[in-house]
């Protein structure tokens, strides 16, 4: 049985909260004891984590913490890994946010997955936890039912581009270091490690079976920020890795259609709302009769029609498959998050803009709240 | 005046996309009224349903012990035809 010494990353700033059920969850993983380290990486925290993250080291060997104190800490998820990535011995590292819930043998499976040598990084499913709380909750649910349940699952069934999430998914630690660790300066530092990980030959193996629970955003102003730091960091990987992705030679074509379209994926509200600015205007003029004009425009709205009415049948195919029929009936709920994602990309986009013209840097890490509701759906 | 102000093609189309509206959000609706859905997944615990890759590790085990049903029913239908031989 495949059974190698395993590093588990939990980066955490003002997680109090939340930081006390993944370290006793941590205690009840099934993987042998002598062969797990867990590392709480406390990035700056000004409320209870530490205290509670040393609570736990005191009591299990295996759990350790590294405190980072203001002068350092608290820029970002990246900085707070590639701090414990220095001091970490395990073959492989995993990382877990604090929010999250694993199954006990989880680790099993995820590891499980670099017997294949070509697998250089994992990636398991996530499944919200308070999912009831509010209509958030719900949409967010909806969304990652298809994220995980289909879009991965296809990209791993079809030898595509499956994307390693900076969470419930982890590396070989030495392949890690040779990429040189998490960049800081992207805020979507998961999908830089992916593509980076692709042009070097690897791939990442994603597990449908590793499950975890999530806690997901439970506002509207929380959901913005966090898709808005999405959205602006993916874009980044997109200017940073579109170029390489199309040129590189250990892409097989499927990887490099599929690699594309994935990096350019929040460029897609944008165009849509570019679409409906330039098309309707030439309606409205009446100058449908400027056949040229029309016609030169028409494959945009027809590429962003396809493509954005591709998730909802995503998130219908992965309902049916988790048998909840009864909750894909929310699913033409989910053009109002697609709406609101337009303003969101389309300010990201600007931001960018304006950084790059204005020379200034903006990686500000804005952290997403976790109330801690979750632990209230845990069955005993 | 009314007609001039709302032409019948204007209402028609306005009627038209309220009731599409109504149809497609109704069973959200309802469903956020009345919830019925079993709620999120819960991540099966159970630890003998091993992953792929285990599994065909320990398949190949389970094989070697492996005890063809078909030849335990002909063992059982010998044995239970015994006494009748002996009567």
């Amino acid at each position: 049985m495949y059974e190698p010494t395993v590093a588990v990353l939990i980066p955490a700033h003002n997680e109090a909260r939340v930081i006390g059920r993944i370290l006793q969850r941590m205690t009840e993983l099934s993987y042998p004891k002598n062969k797990l380290e867990v590392i709480v990486i406390d990035d700056a925290s000004t409320d209870a984590t530490l205290a509670t993250a040393q609570f736990y080291e005191g009591r299990y060997s295996n759990i350790k913490v590294l405190h980072r104190n203001q002068a350092e800490g608290g820029r970002g998820k990246a900085q707070a890994l590639n701090h414990a990535l220095k001091v970490v011995e395990g073959e492989i590292v995993i990382c877990f946010d604090a929010d999250y819930y694993p199954r006990k043998d989880i680790l099993e499976r995820l590891v499980g997955e670099f017997t294949d040598p070509s697998v250089g990084a994992v990636q398991g499913r996530v499944t919200v936890l308070n999912e009831p709380f509010n209509l958030v909750t719900r949409l967010v649910a909806l969304e990652r039912v298809g994220g995980y349940r289909v879009d991965q699952e296809a990209r791993e069934s079809l030898g595509l581009i499956p994307q390693f999430g900076g969470t419930v998914g982890g590396f070989r630690r030495q392949l890690l270091i040779s990429m040189k660790g998490w960049d800081e300066s992207i805020l979507a530092e998961d999908t830089d490690l992916t593509f980076r990980l692709f042009l070097t030959g690897n791939r990442v193996g994603y597990v449908n079976d590793a499950e975890c629970y999530e806690e997901a955003v439970e506002s509207w102003h929380a959901y913005w920020t966090q898709r808005y730091r999405w959205a602006k960091g993916h874009m980044k990987c997109a200017f940073k890795h579109s170029w390489d992705v199309l040129t590189s030679r250990k892409l097989t074509l499927r990887q490099k259609i599929d690699g594309l379209l994935l990096l350019n994926i929040y460029f897609m509200p944008v165009l849509a709302l570019l679409s409906w600015l330039t098309l309707i205007p030439l309606v409205a003029l009446n100058a449908a009769n400027e056949s040229f004009a029309l016609w030169a425009l028409m494959p945009l709205p027809l590429y962003i029609f396809t493509a954005n009415f591709a998730p909802f049948f995503e998130v219908g195919v992965g309902m049916y498959l988790d048998r909840r029929t009864r909750a894909s009936w929310l699913i033409p709920l989910l053009i109002f998050t697609f709406l609101l994602n337009i303003p969101i990309c389309t300010k990201a986009l600007l931001d960018l803009i304006r950084a790059k013209i204005m020379r200034k840097d903006d990686n500000h890490w804005d952290k997403t709240f976790h109330s801690g509701n979750g632990n209230s759906y845990m069955e005993n | 005046m009314l007609e001039d102000l709302f032409p019948t093609s204007t209402a028609m189309i306005v009627l038209e996309i309220a009731l599409v509206t109504l149809v497609m959000f109704l069973p959200a609706l309802l469903e956020l009224k009345k919830p019925k859905d079993a709620g999120p997944r819960r991540i099966n615990e159970d630890s003998d349903q091993l992953p792929p890759h285990m599994g065909l590790v320990s398949m190949e085990r389970t094989e070697q012990f492996k005890v063809d049903q078909t030849l335990i029913k002909k063992i059982a239908d010998i044995i239970s035809f015994l006494p009748n031989l002996e009567g």
